[in-house]
């Protein structure tokens, strides 16, 4: 299988002296295209630490993380944003959807942002998939919280990515709502052929993942491969 | 194609209403200010120009006094010259009608009657011999109707050698509206009529102006005249003729006007200062509250310059709605303020495109200037940064913690110290309008009227005979103008208090060795230099008389009023003055050239004190050197302009009449009991409307009310922009309050959820604007005091003030700005309070 996210010896440390915070101690992880990874922990695991590596948000102390031929560490804060919106899909746990945009525009926003022309093809059938085809000309108040998070992840799909970083997409959600949208994120990347990387607490959610990581005090602690049912 | 940083810039700008309110406000009275002070300087410069070409009486860059017909031709055909207008000088009108003006009789084409401001404006030049073209101000002197077809009677003078007047009927065949300020007015006649008038006479003297031919020479370029013109005669062979530059093209003119203009320019400036605090911090408030949502869209790929382009729309769009509203009534204020205060009967606005692109270039710059930071800060956001942003600058010097104290005072100030630079920028807007408003007023209340007065006027009311003034043709000494009957009803006014008078005779007198001594002393270095500079006629004048050791005169007898003001001795330059001494007619009292009171006293170029003078054979001993007074010396010499050098003296009235029993009175001065002025001005007013005579009458009164029209300009102005400066800072101020009270909203319910009461929370935010105003009001006392003790009272010293130490401006605005101070806060706290506590703790963007 094609390695699509390749994080070598990564290392976050904040403050110094007594108030040194080992955020990421030395992470080593490959992922591979199409799997779905869940990543599971504590609270100040590092978890999310991780997370925004892989993303590019954040920059480690020490170490590399490759996506595709893509060294991020090799790019300009500019560039690294420009990766990112064409590479790279981002779901979060507050949806981080732009308030004062439709459901339509938040999804095309990174493509626009590219200045590139949505295929509308492709981006439709994502949301037919997703159900918010009545909701297009909705702004994201006006949503119910399961839906702002199917927005998100129409949004994160629409830039055929090369992977998607869900930070606890669900962490906000009741658990009817949670499993709705996970199996739609689910069902969309495997559609899509998507590559997916998603924190979450929820056992039973990680327990349909393709492969699950924990992270403990900013180390791995196993790594495991899962069957979902 | 969906644009989505614009489409968010649209959007966030319509939720943002209250932001963009006071933003717009700001954008709107920065382009007000900025068109006012526009519209003022470019009107004053135009003004001047136009008051120039008016005074010189034509527009074109060049002007011959001396040409013949064929070289006007040739330098009309070269290439550089846009026109060339001629005119032929046939006479001058001799008419007691319009005695004290000056009515040339001339023939000119249109170019040149254009160029002079006297086209007709209702009908034609004139064509044939009896046809005429006269101004609106002749014709009123002459009682003609303003009607083409009338007919008109003068008598006018065409050889002034033998003096012989020739009464001629004309047709009117147009006229124009007069121009007082010109020097002189056109009779235009016929070519024909004018070349036989010419032809008649005979040119006698070349040095006289009758028979002259003129032409005034339109250039294409304003550039280098000089230069283009010599190139131009040295082309057409002509070197040597001589020719004039107009004085409105001279670089002096531009030095002036940019002189005039200067305040104006000091103005921007300082409304580009208070400007660029206030929309600066609307924009770093903004940004700061808004940094999670840049983060937000940064994360999702906004790149800097996208994130930019935000902030930059935002700024677009106030510009937008701002500019154009202040550019409209900024031009109105502008319209409406222009009369008022420029002094020039011409004063109109200018209301050229100029004024619009320049007020609106120097709007947009002061708001893009004020969001180039705040759009580096919103650039500059990492994402990860925006998640855990809090209002507290960056930067490790933090003091160190104050041991115990959890006051509530202490914890306002802290709450001040949270972010420096916004407090810094709050604090100086407001210093820097309340310190200019302090400045301002304290400037204006140290003018001494009394003190300027004093130059200019000597008693309430002055009247001077109708030749005084006629610096051309010169004064006439046995002028009958001033006669028994005006004399006689100044005497019999009620309330007079008293009177002067003064008689002038001009004479020859010869210089003995001391005063030619004086004079070389006095006349030496850089007082010569100035001299040269802008009269070398003068200095040539001066340097024939002390080699011929003769010098012209004036001689002066006074009494009453004029004279008891030189017995103060402020007006002393050497020796003293004794009345009862001078009395006696044995003295004279010697005139130094007009210096500004109060220079040091020495040795002045003229006749020792001490040493006597002949004076048409009789001989008087010079008691004292005395200023030059102008209400004393002030009018033409007899003859008209000569160029010659003078030393005057004053004697007493009685021994002036005993020598020159036929001279008649010059100057009447008089002072009237307060309450009784306007009486007398009705009375005078009755007299000259009964007798058609208008004298030249300058009353104190009258003077003081031309000063203030003068000042005007800058006595408003200078208010204007520090009273909006002012607002501008309290807008910055009430502004910064509120968002900075409502960023904190959650940071107050938390404090409240672990047990401050609401009256406490209320308290602290009051504290909070009043440690504001405190500091402010300290800064704004300590360098007002500063700026009004030092920077004003160096200002007006030596002018006609008496400075004055005051901050009253500032003592008013003290309650305004603690009421604010107070005002504010409680309102904002009441506002907030509103929401329940729970409410507020969930409150997230």
């Amino acid at each position: 299988m094609e390695v699509i996210v390749k994080a070598t010896g990564l290392k976050k440390y904040y403050g110094e002296g007594e108030a040194l915070v080992k955020a990421l101690d030395g992470v080593d992880l490959e992922i591979e295209r199409g799997k779905f990874t869940a990543i599971v922990g504590t609270s100040g695991s590092g978890k999310s630490t991780l997370l925004n590596m892989l993303g590019g948000l954040d920059v480690p102390s020490e170490g590399s993380v490759r996506i595709g031929n893509q060294e991020l560490s090799k790019l300009s804060a500019e560039q690294a944003t420009i990766f990112r919106r064409k590479q790279i899909g981002f779901i979060f746990q507050n949806y981080n959807l732009v308030p004062v945009l439709t459901v339509w525009e938040n999804i095309i926003f990174p493509i626009s942002l590219d200045n590139r022309k949505p295929d509308k093809k492709f981006i439709m059938k994502i949301v037919k998939l997703l159900g918010l085809e009545n909701k297009l000309d909705s702004f994201p108040t006006q949503l119910s919280g399961g839906q702002q998070q199917r927005v998100a992840i129409a949004r994160a799909l629409s830039t055929k990515p090369s992977i998607i970083l869900a930070d606890e997409p669900t962490g906000n959600l009741d658990s009817g709502t949670s499993d709705d949208v996970v199996s739609l994120l689910k069902m969309t990347s495997s559609q899509f052929h998507q590559t997916i990387v998603m924190i979450t607490h929820n056992p039973e959610i990680a327990a349909c993942a393709d492969r699950v990581i924990r992270i403990e005090d900013g180390r791995l602690a196993y790594v495991s491969a899962n069957i979902c049912d | 194609m969906f644009q989505p940083i614009s489409v968010i810039s649209k959007r966030t700008f319509c939720k943002n209403k209250g932001r963009n309110l006071v933003a717009v406000t700001a954008i709107v009275l920065t382009t007000l200010m900025f068109t006012t002070l526009f519209v003022l300087s470019r009107s004053i410069d135009k003004n001047i120009v136009e008051m120039t070409f008016r005074q010189t009486g034509y527009d074109t860059q060049v002007s011959f006094k001396s040409i013949t017909a064929e070289q006007a031709d040739r330098i009309a055909s070269h290439p550089e010259v846009a026109e060339v207008g001629n005119s032929l000088v046939a006479g001058l009108v001799e008419d007691t009608r319009v005695a004290g003006r000056q009515v040339e009789v001339r023939w000119a084409d249109e170019s040149y009657a254009a160029h002079s401001f006297a086209l007709p404006v209702t009908g034609r030049m004139p064509r044939s011999m009896d046809e005429i073209a006269l101004d609106t101000i002749v014709l009123d002197r002459l009682g003609v109707a303003h009607e083409l077809g009338a007919q008109v009677t003068f008598q006018w003078m065409a050889d002034f050698v033998s003096k012989e007047l020739i009464t001629s009927t004309f047709t009117l065949c147009g006229f124009w509206e007069g121009n007082e300020s010109g020097y002189a007015s056109m009779a235009w006649v016929g070519e024909e009529f004018a070349e036989a008038a010419v032809e008649s006479a005979g040119r006698a003297n070349p040095e006289e102006m009758i028979g002259l031919r003129m032409a005034q020479v339109s250039l294409y370029s304003d550039s280098d005249i000089e230069g283009t013109m010599e190139r131009i005669l040295s082309e057409l062979r002509m070197d040597g003729l001589e020719y004039a530059v107009n004085l409105a093209y001279s670089p002096e003119m531009n030095r002036m006007a940019m002189q005039e203009s200067l305040p104006m320019y000091v103005g921007m400036v300082l409304v580009f200062l208070a400007g660029y605090l206030i929309i600066y911090n609307i924009f770093q408030i903004s940004v700061t509250a808004d940094i999670q949502f840049y983060g937000k869209l940064k994360t999702l790929g906004a790149t800097k310059r996208q994130l930019k382009k935000l902030i930059y729309g935002q700024a677009w769009r106030l510009c937008v709605i701002g500019i154009p509203l202040g550019l409209i009534l900024g031009y109105v204020l502008g319209v409406v303020l222009v009369p008022v205060l420029i002094s020039f009967r011409t004063g109109n606005a200018s209301a050229s495109p100029v004024i619009f692109i320049g007020a609106t270039v120097f709007a947009v710059l002061t708001v893009l200037v004020s969001c180039m930071r705040p759009a580096k800060m919103a650039a500059k956001v990492s994402p990860m940064e925006a998640l855990r942003y809090s209002d507290v600058e960056d930067g490790g010097r933090r003091r160190k913690k104050r041991q115990g104290s959890a006051s509530l005072t202490a914890l306002a100030w802290s709450n001040l110290g949270r972010n420096r630079k916004r407090t810094v920028i709050i604090i100086c807007s407001l210093v820097l309008g309340l310190t200019l408003m302090s400045c301002f007023y304290a400037k204006n209340v140290s003018f001494d009227m009394e003190k300027y007065l004093a130059g200019l006027t000597v008693a309430d009311y002055q009247i001077d005979e109708i030749t005084n003034e006629a610096y051309m043709t010169g004064y006439e000494p046995q002028g009958d103008s001033l006669d028994e009957q005006l004399v006689g009803l100044v005497e019999s006014i009620d309330g007079l208090e008293e009177t002067g008078h003064l008689y002038s005779h001009e004479t020859e007198i010869v210089l003995d060795g001391q005063t030619v001594e004086n004079i070389r002393e006095f006349y030496t270095g850089e007082r010569l230099d100035a001299w040269a500079a802008y009269d070398p006629s003068g200095v040539e004048s001066m340097k024939k008389a002390l080699e011929n050791k003769k010098a012209s005169s004036v001689v002066y007898g006074i009494d009453g009023i004029p004279l008891d003001v030189y017995s103060e001795e402020a007006y002393w330059e050497n020796g003293s003055f004794d009345e009862a001494l001078f009395a006696t007619g044995g003295y004279v009292l010697a005139i130094g050239p007009g210096m500004e009171p109060g220079i040091q006293k020495q040795s002045m170029p003229t006749v020792s004190v001490g040493d006597s003078v002949t004076i048409e054979g009789r001989e008087y001993t010079v008691m004292a050197v005395l200023n030059n007074l102008q209400p004393v010396t002030e009018g033409a010499t007899e003859g008209g302009p000569q160029d010659t050098f003078y030393l005057n003296f004053i004697m007493p009235a009685e021994t002036f009449r005993e020598c020159w029993p036929d001279n008649t009175l010059r100057k009447l001065y008089f002072n009237v009991e307060d309450g009784k002025i306007e009486e007398a001005q009705e009375k005078l007013d009755a007299y000259f409307g009964e007798t058609g005579l208008t004298l030249p009458v300058t009353s104190r009164q009258s003077m003081a009310r031309q000063y203030e029209r003068e000042t005007r300009a800058g006595a408003v102005m200078g208010n204007a922009i520090s009273v909006v400066v002012a607002l501008v800072g309290i807008l910055n101020f009430a502004n910064s309050m509120v968002t900075s009270i409502i960023a904190r909203k959650k940071e107050f319910a938390m404090i409240q959820s672990v047990g401050m009461t609401k009256s406490q929370l209320c308290k602290l935010l009051v504290t909070e604007g009043l440690a504001y105003a405190g500091l402010t009001l300290i800064v704004t006392y300590a360098l007002s005091t500063l700026a009004v003790g030092v920077g004003v009272r160096a200002m007006v010293e030596g002018g006609f003030s008496t400075f004055r130490f005051t901050l009253l401006p500032l003592v008013l605005c003290t309650p305004v700005l603690v009421g604010i101070a107070i005002l504010v806060p409680y309102l904002c706290f009441r506002n907030i309070e509103k929401d329940s506590l729970v409410e507020r703790l969930r409150w997230s963007d």
